[in-house]
C-alpha cells in the first residue's frame, strides 16, 4: 500500500487546532468566482437551453465540498444564481428554486469524503467509487430529479416529458462532471491539501 | 505642422467605454444617472415579475422594453448575439417536448400537419411559457450587461446587507473577472500556437476546456492564500469592524447619490410588482387562458 492511500488527510495533527477565518471566506469567494465563469462558459459552449445536457458546473460543486467543506457547500447553491443568469439558462426565480438541489450536488461528495475517510486525490478504488457512486451517481440523480420538477412546476416542461428530460439532465452532467471532477482531484488536490483553507471538517 | 492639426481634427471623438459584468457600456451612458440600487431593483423587477404574467402578449411587449432599456442606456446590443443560440435550442427542445408528450387530455383541440397531430392547448402553453422564461431571461440579462461589480457591491451595500457577504461577493465578481482574464491568456496563447477551436468536434472542445480548468485552479489557489494573507495584514475580520469596534469608513458608497428619481423609479417598481402578484394570485388574472391569441385560436376550431 502506498504512502499517500494509508494518509488520512481528514484526521488533526496532536494539539491542532483549526477554526474558520478569513482564508475561508476568501477560498469560498475565489470558488464562487471559478464556479460562475465554469457555469457561464460550460452553458454557452453548448447551448442546450434550461435543461443542463452538459454543465461542467457540477464538478466544481463536488470538489469545492471536498476541499472545502461547508464553504464549498455554499459555493455550490450561490455560483449558479449569477452563472445562470449569465449564461442565459435560467432567470433568476428558475435559479432561486434550484437551490436545495444544487447544496445537495456540492454536499453529496464532501460528505462521503469526510464519512469514509477517502483521499482527495483519488489514490484508491474506495476513493474513485466514492466519488463516482456519491459524488457523481447519487448527486446528479437527486440534482436531476429536483431540476426536472422545478421545470415542471414552472411550466417549462410537460408532465408526460418529465422522465425524458431527467434521462437527459443526469446522464449529460454526469459525464461531463466526471472527467472534469477527476482531473480536478487527481492533478490539484495534493496542492490544495496543504493549503490553510483546506478543511478537514465541515467549517475548518 | 498644420497638416497633423488638420489629421488630429478630423479623428472622430474618442469614445469611453465602461466594461460591464457582460459587455461594455459608454461612460456617458445615461443609465449611470441612476443610483446602482435603482439598477439591482430592475434585476428583481424584470427577471422575477414574469412569473405572475403567462401572458404571452405582455411578456413580449416586456421584452421589447428591456431592448428599448438598453438602447436608451446605449449598451452595445450586438454583445447579446451570444444567447441568440440559446433562445434558438431552448424554442426548439421545448416545442420538440411539447409536440413529443403533448399529454393525454380528450379535451384538447387537435390538427394535423405534414402527417403529425398536433394539440393546441399543450402546444400555445409551451409558446406562453416560452415568451415567459425569455422575458425573465432578458430581464436579468439587462442588469449584467450594464453594470459592473462595483455597482453591485455598492446596490448591496447601501442596501445595508452584512459586510462579510458584500465582501464575498465583490470578491467573488473580480475573481471570476481575474480567472476569465487567465483564461483568455491560455486561449490566446494556444491559437498564437494554431489553435482552431472553430474546426474542433464537440468532444474535443469539452475536453479541451476540462484541460484549461487544471492551471486556472492552480492559479486560483495560490491567489487564495495570497489574498486571505494580505487581509490579515490589512487588519480585515469578517464582521467589517476595526480593533476599537468602530465600522470601516466606505469610500465607494460616498461616490453615488440617492436621488428622487431613485425613489420614484424604486417605489413604482415595488408597487407594480406588488399589484401583479397580488393580481394573478388573488384574482387569477395574467393567466394563460385570458390570452387574446389564445383565444382568437381556439375560435377557429
Amino acid at each position: 500500500m502506498s504512502t499517500a492511500a494509508s494518509e488520512n488527510v481528514w484526521a488533526l495533527e496532536e494539539g491542532e487546532v483549526r477554526k474558520p477565518g478569513i482564508a475561508h471566506i476568501v477560498a469560498l469567494a475565489l470558488f464562487t468566482g471559478i464556479g460562475i465563469v465554469v457555469g457561464t462558459f460550460g452553458s454557452l459552449a453548448i447551448p442546450i437551453g434550461f435543461v443542463s445536457a452538459f454543465w461542467p458546473g457540477q464538478a466544481i460543486q463536488a470538489v469545492g465540498s471536498i476541499w472545502y467543506g461547508m464553504w464549498g457547500g455554499i459555493a455550490a447553491f450561490v455560483f449558479p444564481l449569477i452563472s445562470n443568469a449569465m449564461s442565459g439558462s435560467a432567470p433568476l426565480p428558475v435559479s432561486m428554486a434550484y437551490i436545495p438541489a444544487n447544496f445537495v450536488q456540492g454536499m453529496a461528495a464532501g460528505w462521503v469524503f469526510r464519512q469514509y475517510k477517502l483521499h482527495p486525490a483519488l489514490t484508491s478504488a474506495r476513493d474513485w467509487w466514492g466519488f463516482t457512486l456519491v459524488g457523481i451517481i447519487a448527486a446528479n440523480a437527486f440534482g436531476a430529479l429536483w431540476g426536472t420538477s422545478v421545470l415542471r412546476a414552472f411550466g417549462l416542461i410537460t408532465p408526460a416529458a418529465h422522465l425524458v428530460a431527467w434521462a437527459g439532465w443526469f446522464i449529460g452532467n454526469s459525464v461531463a462532471s466526471w472527467v472534469l471532477g477527476v482531473l480536478l482531484l487527481k492533478f490539484i488536490s495534493p496542492l490544495v491539501i496543504k493549503t490553510k483553507a483546506f478543511c478537514k471538517g465541515y467549517w475548518a | 505642422m498644420a497638416q497633423t492639426m488638420e489629421l488630429s481634427a478630423a479623428k472622430p471623438p474618442l469614445r469611453k467605454m465602461r466594461r460591464t459584468l457582460l459587455g461594455t457600456v459608454p461612460v456617458q451612458s445615461p443609465i449611470y444617472e441612476l443610483h446602482p440600487a435603482t439598477r439591482l431593483f430592475t434585476l428583481l423587477f424584470l427577471g422575477v415579475v414574469s412569473l405572475f404574467i403567462d401572458l404571452p402578449e405582455i411578456n413580449i411587449l416586456l421584452i421589447i422594453a428591456i431592448f428599448i432599456y438598453l438602447r436608451w442606456a446605449k449598451v452595445d446590443i450586438s454583445g447579446l448575439k451570444i444567447y441568440l443560440p440559446l433562445t434558438v435550442t431552448v424554442a426548439i427542445f421545448m416545442f420538440t417536448v411539447s409536440i413529443a408528450f403533448p399529454g393525454a387530455d380528450p379535451n384538447f383541440h387537435s390538427f394535423r400537419f405534414l402527417g403529425i397531430t398536433f394539440y393546441l392547448e399543450p402546444l400555445y402553453w409551451t409558446f406562453a411559457s416560452y415568451w415567459r422564461l425569455m422575458a425573465m431571461l432578458f430581464g436579468t440579462i439587462q442588469y449584467f450587461s450594464t453594470n459592473r461589480e462595483r455597482e453591485t457591491l455598492v446596490a448591496v451595500r447601501s442596501l445595508k446587507v452584512p459586510f462579510v457577504i458584500t465582501y464575498f461577493l465583490s470578491l467573488a465578481l473580480r475573481s471570476a473577472g481575474m480567472f476569465l482574464e487567465d483564461m483568455r491568456t491560455i486561449r490566446e496563447a494556444e491559437r498564437a500556437r494554431g489553435l482552431d477551436e472553430t474546426s474542433m468536434s464537440l468532444r474535443d472542445r469539452a475536453k479541451l476546456y476540462a484541460m484549461y480548468m487544471i492551471p486556472l485552479f492552480t492559479l486560483a489557489i495560490r491567489r487564495t492564500d495570497e489574498i486571505s494573507n494580505a487581509l490579515y495584514a490589512r487588519g480585515y475580520t469578517p464582521s467589517g469592524k476595526l480593533e476599537n469596534e468602530k465600522q470601516r469608513s466606505d469610500y465607494i458608497l460616498t461616490q453615488y447619490q440617492f436621488r428622487r428619481i431613485d425613489t420614484i423609479l424604486i417605489a413604482a417598481m415595488v408597487i407594480t410588482f406588488v399589484l401583479v402578484g397580488v393580481l394573478r394570485i388573488g384574482f387569477g388574472v395574467f393567466a394563460v387562458t385570458q390570452s387574446p391569441l389564445r383565444i382568437f385560436l381556439l375560435s377557429l376550431f
